[in-house]
């Protein structure tokens, strides 16, 4: 298992080295720099120039890339080359923002998912159960930022129940956190589902049912838990899926999460900001993937032995 | 994405099986197909929309870009203009059927580039084994997975905000989607009893590969196809829609989405539109899917 482990994180390593020196070669020979979100558009060349040359900008890219290992080495992440407002800073803040937005959704995805797809496939065939699947799939076949626009227009525009968007109030928290779990909650309906019926074909359900156990125990005790474990482990998956869908929705909501910054940060070429979140990004991705497979690997030894 | 069994309730137990033999497999999949309405509904749609994004353009009644004040606002089913017009009174059928073939290309047209890349590195990582399956393998395991919004966020970052960036990430993700399911399947046939009788009577390996291997494992690979042209569609219309897709004033169906959002109260059609045409596209995409599973699965039979 160690073996195993100390493999799959090596290979995790060389993907994130690779990984930051794209990003820091892709960001800085993309056109556009900085100057233009700061200086006006009518700035003179000796002006453009000269700012370039206090950011260091006019360094060939690999000895920028020195220059950015060796203040990394020495604990210094950079700032913001438009706001200056240093990246512990920005993490701190905009980190808090998608952390609790990101726990609110994964709450709503497995709150709705796990028992509607349970009783879905408790009540197979039946009204219910086709009512839940009509209801998944069109969460599915909904794309979130459409999702985003519906639900603005009728709870903030038409009803006047809850905010269009903005920060950080609990009442701003509901549509952003439920747009963001939509599609997931849905994903996990199904699995849930089918991961149930696979279960309750089992001979051991037969065993409970013909030993007079309760079909209640038998259905959501026994089968429930058993159904679980497909669906733990694609939870790595679906938290990569949720970094990339908050870039959509912490967008349209503009909630100061880590996605709404590092979309701003592109889009004005503030390349440290741009650089450091989309490794942040990357990494907390390519980590959930790693533990999913660890996790996986524990649970199903044949795995680790392929 | 498609992880879920069966939808479909048990088809009743007098299928024709001799009939359905001697029709050859094809045959019977479409047969199948046309009685699960859902997936024939599905399908239906997408025809539609493939016609729509294809000629649709071409027969199109104005310029997609060209503004008239005069017309601004002006909802569907007016004189002129069959779907409206947008605030500066560009026709929004116009604008649609080219946003279609945008989707078209990005979602269809990568799709399909991406099954073939995918298919034949699956292939032959698996049948191959050794150290060409190591090398594929360890890079499926790490393009597999990736947040495809992500990776296209950063190649807009990269390359500039662009459609480019977006076809970049559907295609480098989806490739490994469709090799990691392939090579699974011919892991498995490759030990199969017809294949060890193919290769006992001397044919060379690309044929016994492409002639008995490979049609085998199109079923999965067609049903993964349905969910990916989806995917594909709805990211595209999603990065275009927070501006790191398709810039204006090509008229994506995001950007349309994008551009209409602040008069939603005043002309609700201007974001109804695109946004209708992209659930009915991703929903019968997805039924189909379901359907397509359904039928080729012989698990299922």
């Amino acid at each position: 298992m160690g073996a195993y482990v100390l493999r799959r994180g090596l290979r995790t390593a060389i993907v994130l080295v690779v990984a930051s020196i794209a990003v820091f070669y892709g960001l800085r020979i993309a056109p556009g720099d900085p100057t233009g979100g700061v200086l006006s558009p009518t700035a003179l060349q000796e002006v453009r120039d000269a700012y370039r040359q206090r950011l260091g900008l006019d360094e060939p890219i690999w000895v920028q890339y020195g220059i950015y290992l060796k203040n990394l080495a020495q604990g210094d992440l950079g700032s913001s080359l438009i706001t200056g407002k240093s990246i512990p800073e920005l993490l701190g803040f905009y980190g808090r923002n998608s952390l609790v937005l990101g726990l609110a959704a994964t709450a709503i995805i497995y709150a709705v998912g796990l028992p509607l797809g349970a009783l879905a496939a408790a009540r197979r065939n039946t009204a219910v159960d086709q009512a839940i699947t009509g209801v998944s799939i069109a969460g599915m076949g909904v794309p979130n930022f459409w999702l985003a626009l519906l639900l603005i227009y009728l709870f903030a525009s038409r009803l006047h129940w809850l905010p269009s968007g903005g920060c950080c109030a609990p009442r701003q928290l509901v549509l952003p956190a439920v747009v963001l779990a939509a599609e997931g909650a849905a994903v996990t309906i199904r699995m849930t589902r089918s991961s149930m019926l696979e279960q309750l074909g089992q001979d051991y359900v037969r065993t409970h049912r013909a030993k007079g156990l309760a079909e209640s125990v038998v259905v959501y005790g026994r089968v429930f838990r058993n159904a679980l474990n497909p669906i733990i482990s694609l939870a790595g998956l679906r938290l990569g899926w949720l970094v990339g869908y908050a870039l959509i929705v912490e967008t349209i909501f503009q909630w100061p999460g880590l996605g709404y910054l590092l979309v701003d940060a592109i889009l004005r070429r503030d390349y440290p900001v741009a650089q450091f979140f989309s490794l942040l990004l990357v990494t907390v991705v390519v980590v959930a993937n790693l533990l999913a497979d660890v996790a996986y690997g524990i649970a199903d030894p044949r795995i680790r032995h392929a | 994405m498609a992880i879920a069994s069966s939808e479909a309730p048990a088809l009743p137990g007098s299928l024709p099986a001799r009939r359905a033999i001697d029709a050859g497999p094809l045959a019977t999949a479409w047969r199948r197909l046309a009685r699960n309405r859902l997936a024939l509904l599905g399908s239906l749609v997408a025809v539609a929309y493939i016609l729509l994004g294809i000629l649709g353009p071409i027969f199109a009644p104005y310029d997609y870009a060209k503004q008239s004040l005069l017309q601004a606002n002006l909802p569907p089913l007016s004189e002129g203009h069959l779907l409206g017009t947008d605030q500066v009174g560009r026709d929004l059928y116009s604008r649609l059927v080219t946003g279609i073939r945008i989707s078209l290309i990005v979602g269809f047209g990568i799709t399909a580039i991406s099954m073939v890349v995918g298919t034949a590195a699956g292939a032959i990582a698996g049948y191959r084994r050794g150290w060409t399956d190591t090398v594929i393998s360890a890079i499926v395991e790490f393009t597999w997975g990736f947040p495809l919004i992500l990776l296209a966020v950063l190649f807009a970052g990269t390359l500039g905000p662009g459609l480019t960036a977006t076809i970049l990430a559907v295609g480098l993700i989806n490739w490994a989607g469709f090799a990691r399911v392939v090579r699974g399947e011919v892991l498995g046939l490759r030990e199969a009893e017809f294949v060890e009788a193919a290769r006992a009577s001397g044919l060379n390996e690309p044929r016994i590969l492409f002639r008995h291997v490979l049609p085998n494992v199109l079923a999965p690979a067609l049903v993964m196809a349905s969910y990916y042209v989806a995917l594909g569609i709805i990211v595209e219309a999603g990065l275009s829609f927070i501006g790191m897709g398709a810039q204006p004033p090509l008229p994506s169906l995001g950007v349309m989405i994008a551009e209409g959002r602040n008069y939603m109260l005043q002309s609700h059609w201007v974001t109804t539109v695109p946004g209708v045409a992209i659930v009915a596209v991703v929903l019968g995409l997805n039924l189909l899917g379901d359907g397509l599973r359904d039928v080729l699965d012989p698990r299922l039979k």
